[in-house]
């Protein structure tokens, strides 16, 4: 979906957190160590957790690790606040694509840091016992280069197959992420390059599809209820459909449908192009959303991640007299 | 079709790939087995890589050619363009 609808004034900033990546410490270290918004943060993310969460994250290895998972949230919530003060950004609207989610509720005041710390530590583990259990099957295949007719020609290709499929992700007109049943990867991927494009990452857990309401009925009982929403500070923009959500729950809802409703990228850039918005600060390390043409065409994108946080600040001389 | 080199890519070979690598100095040598996501060759760098090496050789990769592996280093890459695709 291209959208180049121009809207009155464009002048606006939106944060935007981006989805989850793996990310090495080593990548990150340096920033968690040194950078005084992390440092505040990682301090009260320790206190909350018991243990300190920098040494959890070293010493574990995998890509998508319980302590990986809340460094990136803590890394993505320092960051904004690096781009608050030192960088005078000062966002009307705020969205997070997937995983982004979880860092815009808490920027936007709608839940507190520690309890956001917690969520996510149960969250891992809460999905982790839900796939092994009920999906332990099912991969989400991302793919580049396939437009939107090649992906409804390769699930008519499953479907007689008899195989399920169901669409996770559409990140652009031609990048799209696709959940079927692992025994089809091969396949799968052979037909992607067959018709001109490219298998990229293949994520277990799986995510967002219809199929999981059993894992948003456990997370909103044993998870959600026990926390407090607040309204946001400013206009919160839900990834399954653009739409603009301005209360606690409606918050809470869009969480909760993260886990069942397909995640539409194209639809956000398209609200925030609506509402005005020219400029998107990324709030962490991004190799997806804020990196495709939908978005690179539609705004001028401001990456801001431990790596260029860390770079020296420029200052201004003073002018000779 | 660009000419077979011996594993010797061409100059716009190289001036198409240092774009993609932002941890490689300017005046940084490329080597055959320089490890290209070391160098920041990231999975969005690799799609637009393909497409700015798709543009610049007139050609089209297809089916094997398109396996992520092939983006490894230059040398690996360079035969990859110069064995495995099709003239667009």
């Amino acid at each position: 979906m291209d959208t180049h609808t121009e809207p009155a004034e464009a002048t606006r900033t939106a944060i935007v957190f981006p989805g989850m990546q793996p990310t090495a410490f080593s990548e990150v270290s340096r920033f968690m160590l040194v950078n005084p918004y992390a440092r505040e943060l990682y301090a009260r993310a320790d206190d909350t957790l018991g243990y300190r969460l920098a040494d959890r994250y070293q010493e574990t290895e995998g890509d998508y690790s319980l302590y990986g998972q809340i460094s990136f949230v803590v890394n993505c919530l320092a960051l904004a606040h690096f781009a608050g003060e030192r960088l005078e950004v000062d966002p009307s609207h705020v969205t997070g694509p997937s995983f982004g989610a979880r860092a815009a509720a808490v920027y936007s005041g709608v839940l507190d840091f520690a309890d956001a710390v917690t969520m996510t530590a149960r969250l891992a583990e809460t999905v982790d016992d839900y796939f092994a259990r009920e999906h332990p099957a099912l991969v989400t295949q991302s793919m580049a280069r396939v437009p939107q007719e090649g992906v409804a020609e390769l699930r008519r290709e499953l479907e007689e197959r008899g195989e399920w499929s169901d669409i996770a992700c559409v990140v652009d007109h031609d990048f799209t992420m696709l959940t079927v049943h692992e025994s089809v990867l091969d396949w799968l991927q052979r037909r992607i390059r067959s018709l001109g494009g490219m298998a990229m990452y293949t994520m277990k857990p799986p995510m967002h599809s219809y199929l999981f309401d059993g894992l948003r009925d456990r997370v909103d009982e044993e998870i959600f209820a026990g926390l407090t929403w607040s309204d946001p500070r400013l206009p919160v923009i839900a990834d399954q459909d653009g739409r603009t959500v301005t209360t606690g729950a409606g918050v809470r809802e869009m969480l909760l449908d993260g886990f069942v409703r397909t995640v539409r990228w194209p639809d956000v850039v398209a609200s925030l192009k609506a509402a005005g918005v020219a400029r998107l600060c990324v709030s962490g390390a991004d190799g997806l959303f804020t990196r495709v043409a939908c978005t690179t065409r539609n705004f001028r994108v401001m990456p801001v991640t431990p790596r260029s946080a860390m770079r020296p600040a420029r200052r201004r001389m003073p002018v000779a007299a | 079709m660009p000419e077979l080199a011996n594993h010797t890519w061409d100059e716009a070979f190289e001036a198409v790939i240092r774009p993609f690598l932002p941890y490689l100095d300017p005046g940084e040598k490329l080597t055959d087995d320089s490890p290209l996501k070391e160098l920041g060759l990231d999975s969005m760098g690799t799609i637009e890589l393909l497409a700015a090496l798709e543009s610049a050789y007139s050609v089209r990769f297809l089916d094997d050619a398109l396996k992520l592996e092939n983006f490894a280093s230059p040398d690996i890459l360079w035969n990859t363009l110069i064995t495995k695709t099709e003239s667009a």
